[in-house]
């Protein structure tokens, strides 16, 4: 089923696309799917550091402005690694460190709704030097071990072609 | 210049960085420290830069200053596990001009964020309000500096002349 699937990808219009876009075209992603996480810790790794306890003084709600920007980044690795899945399929399928980053991206993602859906609202309301309540700090550092996994499984892939 | 190349590449600590000392796993464990380095370093960075721009206006911009520490630990990870991997392929890095790109754009942005770091962070007069043109022309400086350090990195691995002297 999975041979079918990566087949089936490398045979798309896309991936023919991206492919003949010469040389360049990869790394070139390469280097904004860096940038895109380089934005999402620099907003969302921050918001979390912050929720864990450091840097009292900025209140959250004020933090928080900059998550639209690492929502950005996280586009533009979504799309950059779609190309990356669907141009050379079969190195990503079969392959343990990119399964184990998309696990986390899983978890990270059920984080998220669970985190907007339930305490996102009483933390923006919380003063610049409040402590958050436990379960802020554990969806904090849940969200903070996901990413750190992610990054860490996704530059690993090269290391564990099938 | 290739003689201390090779001796380099023959030393125990060069053949450990490259697995060719048994464990296999040093070079993917230093790359994934890099990568997570750059991460937070760029990170904490592409935050002060951009509320210097004017993202999330009501942050206390001297308050940014907490992260610091997160920054200066990021680069201490990047230059260990720079180093590392630089004694793993010497050839390969110092041969290549775009290594020397990236090492100068990495210099720019530090000078440039220690610059903020000092001069902008600490003066409470900016912790609110619109900054001086000067000062967010510098932010954007910054901004494209790291972006250039991250691609040419990620171009180091395709733009080489020459892997190894050995």
């Amino acid at each position: 089923m999975l041979l079918t699937i990566s087949d089936w990808l490398q045979s798309t219009w896309l991936s023919h696309a991206f492919i003949s876009q010469g040389r360049w075209a990869w790394p070139m992603c390469e280097s904004l799917h860096f940038m895109g996480l380089c934005l999402l810790i620099g907003s969302v790794g921050m918001v979390d550091l912050r929720m864990l306890g450091m840097a009292k003084g900025i209140p959250v709600a004020a933090l928080h402005k900059l998550v639209p920007f690492g929502v950005g980044g996280y586009l533009v690795n979504v799309i950059t690694g779609s190309l990356f899945v669907v141009g050379d399929a079969d190195q990503y399928i079969f392959n343990d460190a990119f399964r184990i980053k998309m696990l986390f991206m899983l978890v990270a993602g059920i984080n998220v709704l669970f985190f907007y859906s339930s305490a996102f609202q009483k933390t923006k309301l919380l003063g610049p030097d409040d402590s958050m309540p436990l379960n802020v700090k554990i969806m904090a550092g849940v969200s903070l071990t996901c990413w750190i996994v992610i990054i860490s499984a996704g530059r690993l892939i090269t290391f564990y072609r099938p | 210049m290739e003689a201390l190349f090779i001796w380099i590449e023959t030393s125990p600590l060069s053949l450990w960085v490259r697995g060719e000392s048994g464990w296999h796993m040093a070079f993917p464990i230093i790359i994934v420290f890099h990568a997570l380095g750059m991460g937070f370093l760029v990170g904490v960075a592409l935050a002060i830069n951009g509320r210097v721009l004017g993202l999330a206006p009501q942050v206390p911009l001297g308050k940014l200053r907490q992260f610091l520490p997160v920054a200066m630990l990021a680069l201490v990870v990047n230059v260990i596990s720079g180093i590392l991997l630089l004694i793993g392929y010497p050839t390969k890095a110092l041969t290549n001009p775009v290594f020397y790109i990236k090492l100068l754009c990495i210099a720019l942005a530090l000078w440039n964020l220690r610059w903020f770091s000092y001069s902008v962070l600490t003066n409470p007069i900016y912790d609110h309000g619109v900054l001086p043109q000067k000062t967010r022309q510098l932010a954007t400086a910054s901004i494209v500096l790291w972006a250039s350090a991250i691609i040419a990195g990620r171009l180091l691995a395709y733009t080489y002349n020459q892997m190894m002297s050995i």
